[in-house]
């Protein structure tokens, strides 16, 4: 005890002294990595929307010129809109069905894994392989889809289906990975308050509306933010299956970065477009988010 | 009650059962597909056994594509890029959660900050930086912006800040110097969080496209996930889709069934991966 004690001591001072740059040595290739390709990349793209930059010639300062010229660009408005609807179409479905699969799955049959697992799996697959399938099922006159619905319906190829068609590809490959997080929220309920609840007299129906729910919230709450902003993404998806048509019916806001800036090499223009992705983004979160707060307070 | 029990059982299977018919009728229609002779592809009969079976499909495909190539790829891409995320990220959410040192809240509310940003914003100047050092079109492109994720740090923060402190005192006076225990106490009890780390830093990894699609211009990096995409887009004009379903779903079929044998074999750590990321990240 007399030998250890000092010893202990001299260590404990000696990790004191290191302690002002171990931990950036710990830091370093992280951080290297995030400074240069993830931190100094978002304020570039911020510094380059506001420049006429191409593949050739000097980029020049424009100030607002690309923000002011997307107030007017038909393209954009289309892009916008489409990002829009589909993230209106695909965000309940992805976000309903995925609640209720979760909830089918949480009863206490034997069975469920293979549910799981069956529910899951698309999401495995790489969304440009779902892109070439469902173009598949979703041919008009030998698809899958329309021989069981016995009708030609011409999903991709035109304007007025071409956006549902996405939105069915797009449900069926994400909806896995709701319905897990999903059960994964349902898994944190602790099962005395259902027998709290059940010793309370109180039924099916009413646990369901007075506790799974409400406890569900914030599992709710996360689920549907990360739903929208991947469907507000969508890109892999468009880009194999219609891309952005026909016509601009499908064109989408990231789909119209990737051809304004690497087809049209307007580097400017293209950042502008993404920097506006970047605000809706974070208007959405910034709302959902005071929307939260009430509701929790609401039930609380 | 027990008669009333038996047919909610009933309903519960029946409907389990359509759930797994219509997520799966999808995947098993592309394997049939990819095995069915031209005549049975285009027609309004559904056959889901292929009569006989060919390989065809496969030899068109194999014979006119790198596809071997752009699987090799994406292996090495996935692989690389996820090791890169575990050393990286158990290293520096190792320091992030047990160690002091002036602006560490700061540093970590800037690195969560960037959750927020979406990569569309970053691509464009990815691509000048990449362009400037000569590297368009080569593994290490692909590779490293997977190395400044911010999910993988935020997790692995999360679980060293869950794991008592007395352990990394006991190491300490027996006198193991920080990397010691790192390497030897903290890592070793790390092992579920690594999973989920390197189980969805692969998935994204191999998933990923837009980045890769920049990124690449020839068969030598080109990912999977990129080169299937470009099937729909060669074929020749939109008309003639005679011929292409076929070579579609075996090209399709190629790069599915990986991932997806993967994950049956390890589902339960696949779900649990994903799930924490999800609910945490």
């Amino acid at each position: 005890m007399r030998i250890l004690a000092p010893a202990g001591f001299q260590a404990r001072t000696a990790a004191r002294k290191r302690i002002h740059w171990t931990p950036f040595l710990f830091l370093a290739p992280y951080l290297f990595l995030f400074v240069s390709l993830r931190l100094l990349p978002s304020l570039i793209g911020l510094t380059i929307s506001f420049t006429n930059w191409s593949a050739v010639g000097v980029p020049q300062w424009v100030g607002l010129a690309n923000y002011q010229a997307l107030f007017i660009d038909p393209r954009f408005r289309d892009a916008l809109t489409n990002t829009v609807i589909f993230t209106a179409m695909a965000v309940p479905a992805l976000v309903g069905l995925g609640l209720a699969f979760a909830l089918f799955l949480n009863q206490p049959h034997q069975g469920r894994g293979l549910g799981r697992v069956a529910v899951f799996t698309p999401y495995v697959i790489m969304p440009t392989v779902v892109g070439v399938l469902w173009t598949w099922i979703l041919e008009k006159d030998f698809g899958l889809l329309n021989v069981l619905l016995g009708r030609q319906i011409p999903w991709l190829v035109s304007p007025s289906w071409a956006m549902l068609g996405l939105v069915l590809a797009a449900v069926w490959s994400m909806v896995g990975y709701n319905t897990v997080l999903f059960l994964a929220g349902l898994q944190d309920i602790p099962a005395e308050l259902y027998e709290a609840a059940r010793i309370d007299g109180a039924g099916a129906w009413r646990s369901f509306w007075s506790l799974t729910l409400p406890l569900l919230a914030p599992t709710a709450f996360l689920v549907l933010m990360l739903t929208i902003i991947n469907t507000f993404q969508v890109f892999d998806l468009v880009y194999v299956m219609t891309s952005g048509g026909p016509g601009t019916s499908t064109l989408t806001m990231v789909q119209y970065v990737y051809t304004t800036a690497f087809q049209f090499f307007k580097f400017g223009y293209g950042s502008a477009v993404a920097m506006v992705m970047f605000v809706i983004l974070v208007i959405v979160a910034l709302i959902q988010t005071r929307a939260y707060r009430r509701g929790l307070e609401s039930i609380y | 009650m027990r008669r009333r029990n038996a047919i909610t059982a009933t309903l519960w299977y029946a409907v389990l059962a359509g759930i797994v018919v219509v997520m799966m009728a999808p995947v098993a229609w592309m394997i049939s597909t990819a095995f069915k002779p031209e005549l049975q592809i285009l027609t309004t009969q559904i056959r889901w056994i292929p009569d006989p079976p060919t390989l065809e499909h496969f030899q068109t495909v194999l014979s006119r594509h790198a596809i071997w190539r752009w699987l090799v790829n994406s292996v090495v891409v996935a692989t690389a890029a996820t090791l890169l995320v575990l050393l990286l990220d158990s290293l520096a959410g190792y320091a992030l959660a047990r160690m002091e040192f002036f602006g560490r809240d700061a540093l970590f509310a800037v690195i969560l900050s960037m959750l927020f940003v979406p990569l569309q914003i970053t691509v464009i100047p990815l691509f000048l930086i990449f362009a400037n050092l000569g590297l368009v079109d080569t593994y290490a492109a692909l590779i490293l912006p997977v190395g400044a994720n911010v999910t993988g740090v935020f997790l692995m923060r999360q679980f060293f800040l869950s794991i008592p402190g007395e352990l990394e005192d006991a190491a300490r006076v027996d006198g193991a110097n920080d990397w010691q225990i790192w390497a030897r106490v903290v890592l070793p009890l790390a092992r579920p969080a690594l999973l989920a780390v390197a189980i969805v830093t692969f998935l994204s990894a191999w998933n990923a496209f837009f980045w890769p699609l920049i990124a690449t211009r020839s068969d030598a990096a080109r990912p999977l996930a990129v080169g299937i995409a470009q099937f729909l887009t060669l074929r020749p004009g939109l008309a003639q889709t005679v011929q292409a379903y076929g070579p579609s779903m075996a090209a399709a079929t190629i790069a599915a069934l990986p991932p997806i044998l993967f994950f049956f074999a390890l589902q339960r750590h696949f779900i649990q991966g994903v799930s924490m990321t999800g609910l945490k990240g």
